[in-house]
């Protein structure tokens, strides 16, 4: 190989990058940098905006902020950090954001739908999901079930799982993830079945998934990300998706609802944008904007497509997505309700 | 493709300029972050993953992974000359690295850490090469039961071979288990001991607990003894490690190694506790064990080689399966997916540019940071001349910076303040703090583990005798514990 061509290359690739983040880029792009530009106050942002995320580095949601953290800096020109403020499964980041971040533009929270349980069942009413404000929608990403490639239970469809399930009550290993839509789903089949499964608690729906590979559980629930690499290797197949319409990567996948008759089965977690409450108008009007925009960018949305997510139509939407995102809320509220979990 | 073919590969794939020069740049950071109290591995990864954005796939992964093993390498500098960790996994080297530093040896620590590190890295790497999915397809049968087993006879040992008072030791874990449980329950989402307080939900955070203990108690206890003006009374002798080391360490190391490999493969795994783990094995194998403590050189070779094995061994399930067993390999995953790319059981055979070239990229960074620490030793050495006047008031803003840093969380200041007295105190009764840290490592994972192995257990706990692997970890803590009685109704045995 040419050494010095490389370099050469490499060196022109990162000048083109940087003059690529500061001119105008593309002709069509120019359009949309004015518009930019028009609703951008005077006096924001003088300093870089954080993008807060409660979840560790690396995992779905990190990287869903950092994809997007570096198309708006591509877009806007502004400075953004994302900064992991982690704890307490989400809790801490959360709280963080509702109650103690200066509501000055400065703080932006990415952050998903976990929130909405949080705000409920544990914030103590010290602080509730509408403190925080949405501003954009990213994308979503749906609850499903995958089962073993060897063993007795493999091949087994999901109407197969839970009748078995059934007959043989807490014999079959499911691995969830205690206090959250894993749980959550586990409860409505066994309700609604009369079956019981044997739950086996994880810290998130990878480390089930890595657990049902290595043979440890009979049954997971996990994100397509997550169970990607196992599944196309063949020691792990999805069975079912938690979602209203089959998924467009996994179109031999059924529905839970379709397969199971049904309409309760709905459980997906879904990333957005929030500023707490309280934050200027004209910063929050930029800040939306700013997402707008680095949303539109075919290059952005082919990265999420790549990690494995879809796009909820009702919340691309950005005139709709605040009234369907508190709909989707109260609709939990209510099965936390119906459920005993909230008095 | 056949391991010395995809070696081959992978040295094509590593041996461009850009390449080699993110490889260097990755070690000489690692090195910084270790030697740096306070600031670790994970931090670093997680403010430099924008930054491989821009590079290639390869190019990022080379210089993240670097980072990581190269942190392994700087850990142990203030360990061995300031008995302040530089990270997590370098605790354990304080205990007998310091002594010898105070006894003027503080070259042979560093020289064998950084060759024990370079042992250790290489032959974990020569591992990967011939083994890597073969090993992959065992380390992900290991489940909840075998987990359990593993942490307990991590627990057992720390208490049988660390200590020097079996009841002291066993109370220091006991706080330390229970320091541990603070915050939110690992299973089922609770907060336990919060007193509704959000700081405490986060839990105590363990670096802040490290620096404490270790850090400040040790600046606290320093100033106390006004009348030594630098850390090394005696002269420095020889920065090079004696051929009697060598005799003493060559052992060690490959044992370090063998056990950090194997911890870094289990989920939950990784170079803190392995670094513990050969602690506890050097010293019981020893013919010597009341040496340990005093300035054993092999409780210095064994810990630094099993830290930089777990590297490699941590490596492998993230790269040939795509899980990651602690919170710097999911960074390392993170990165992956950032650029497009889903590790799994295909990436070996889909990616071959990918997973040689980092596997090159491993054999050639062992070697810069061997190149870059040896020299540096002397260096290092020359600190111990700086007065404490001077030099502590900058290790105890190091301390608070670091701490601060890695979350931005100002009660975690006061945590490891809080630490630091407590540390102090305990060490002028006699109590060990290592059996504290290392039980409060341990504790999360061997609950869950538990809880978990009782959850998919349709009998009960005999889930733990159905399990050969398992049955096998547990009678061996149970003779553990047996001898240990056995020892303290036998005084002559009672020698450390």
């Amino acid at each position: 190989m040419k050494k010095p061509m490389i370099v050469f290359a490499l060196l022109a690739a990162f000048l083109a990058a940087f003059l690529f983040a500061l001119s105008a880029g593309p002709a069509g792009a120019q359009e949309a940098r004015a518009k930019l530009a028009r609703v951008k106050p005077k006096d924001f942002p003088t300093a870089p905006i954080e993008y807060t995320v409660v979840y560790p580095p690396g995992g779905g949601m990190d990287v869903t902020a950092r994809l997007l953290a570096k198309h708006v800096e591509k877009w806007s020109g502004d400075r953004i950090i994302v900064n992991n403020r982690t704890g307490g499964a989400g809790m801490v980041g959360h709280a963080y954001l509702a109650t103690q971040a200066k509501p000055d533009g400065y703080t932006v929270g990415v952050i998903a739908n976990l929130m909405w349980g949080d705000a409920m069942l544990r914030a103590q009413n010290r602080w509730a999901y509408t403190d925080l404000e949405p501003i954009g929608y990213l994308n979503s990403d749906a609850l499903t079930w995958v089962g073993p490639t060897e063993g007795p239970y493999k091949g087994m469809s999901i109407r197969e799982i839970v009748a078995l399930a059934k007959e043989k009550p807490a014999t079959m290993r499911a691995a969830t993830v205690p206090g959250s839509m894993w749980d959550y789903v586990l409860d409505q089949v066994e309700a609604s079945a009369g079956a019981k499964f044997l739950r086996v608690p994880f810290q998130g729906g990878g480390a089930g998934i890595n657990a049902l590979a290595g043979g440890n559980v009979d049954i997971a629930q996990g994100f397509y990300s997550e169970f990607r690499g196992l599944a196309d290797a063949g020691k792990v197949a999805p069975i079912a998706v938690a979602s209203s319409e089959r998924m467009s990567f996994l179109k031999d996948t059924p529905t839970m609802n379709e397969a199971l008759g049904s309409n309760e089965y709905l459980w997906n977690v879904i990333r957005f944008v929030v500023v707490p409450k309280g934050t200027p108008a004209d910063r929050k009007a930029y800040l939306r904007a700013t997402i707008e925009t680095a949303m539109k960018d075919p290059e952005l949305v082919a990265e999420y497509v790549k990690a494995g997510v879809y796009f909820d139509p009702k919340l691309t939407d950005p005139a709709r997505m605040e009234a369907n995102l508190n709909e989707y809320a109260e609709r939990e509220r209510e099965f936390y309700r119906k459920t005993g979990r909230l008095k | 493709m056949e391991p010395l073919a995809g070696l081959l590969t992978g040295f094509g794939v590593i041996l461009t300029v850009e390449n080699l020069y993110l490889c260097f740049l990755g070690s000489l950071i690692g090195t910084l972050v270790g030697v740096l109290p306070g600031v670790g591995p994970l931090a670093a990864l997680a403010l430099l993953l924008p930054v491989t954005f821009t590079l290639s796939p390869v190019g990022g992964m080379v210089m993240l992974a670097s980072i990581f093993y190269g942190a392994m390498y700087g850990g142990s500098t203030t360990s061995i000359l300031l008995n302040i960790p530089g990270e997590a996994a370098s605790v354990v080297t304080c205990i007998d690295g310091h002594q010898m530093a105070k006894q003027g040896r503080a070259g042979a620590a560093l020289g064998i850490a950084a060759i024990g590190s370079f042992v250790a890295g290489t032959l974990g790497v020569i591992v990967m090469t011939f083994f890597a999915p073969a090993i992959a397809a065992v380390a992900i049968r290991f489940g909840p039961p075998e987990n359990f087993a593993l942490m307990v006879l991590g627990v057992v040992c720390t208490l049988f071979m660390i200590t020097h008072s079996p009841v002291k030791g066993a109370l220091m874990i006991a706080l330390g288990f229970l320091t541990a449980t603070i915050g939110i329950d690992v299973v089922n989402g609770r907060e336990r001991f919060t007193f509704g307080s959000v700081d405490l939900s986060a839990g105590i955070e363990l670096l802040a607990v490290v620096i404490g203990l270790f850090g400040v108690t040790e600046i606290l206890s320093n100033v106390e003894a006004v009348v030594r003006s630098t850390v090394v009374d005696e002269r420095i002798r020889g920065l090079w490690p004696t051929l009697a080391d060598w005799r003493a360490s060559w052992v060690p190391m490959l044992r370090g190694s063998g056990l950090g490999f194997f911890l870094g493969l289990v989920p939950g795994g990784g170079p803190v506790t392995a670094s513990f783990m050969s602690y506890a094995v050097e010293k019981r194998v020893s013919a010597h064990p009341e040496r340990f403590g005093k300035g054993a050189i092999e409780g210095v070779a064994g810990p630094e080689s099993a830290n930089n094995a777990a590297v490699a061994g941590s490596i492998i399930p993230v790269l040939s399966l795509g899980i990651p067993g602690n919170p710097v390999t999911a960074l390392l995953l993170g990165a992956l997916v950032i650029q497009g790319i889903q590790p799994g059981p295909l990436f070996i055979t889909q990616r071959p540019d990918l997973f040689w070239g980092i596997v090159a990229s491993m054999y050639v960074g062992n070697v810069f940071l061997l190149l870059l620490n040896l020299p540096l030793v002397g260096l290092w050495a020359q600190l111990l001349r700086i007065p404490y006047r001077v030099l502590f008031p900058l290790v105890l803003l190091l301390s608070v910076v670091g701490t601060y840093s890695a979350n931005k969380n100002v009660f975690d200041l006061w945590v490891m303040l809080g630490f630091g007295l407590a540390g102090y105190v305990l060490q002028k009764l006699k109590y060990d703090l290592a059996p504290f840290i290392i039980a409060f490592v341990l504790a999360p994972l061997l609950e869950q583990s538990l809880r978990q192995s009782l959850a998919m257990s349709p009998d009960g706990a005999m889930i733990f005798m159905q399990r050969p692997a398992t049955a096998l970890m547990l009678f061996s803590s149970a003779g553990l514990i047996a001898l240990m009685f056995r020892r303290r109704s036998n005084p002559r045995g009672e020698s450390s």
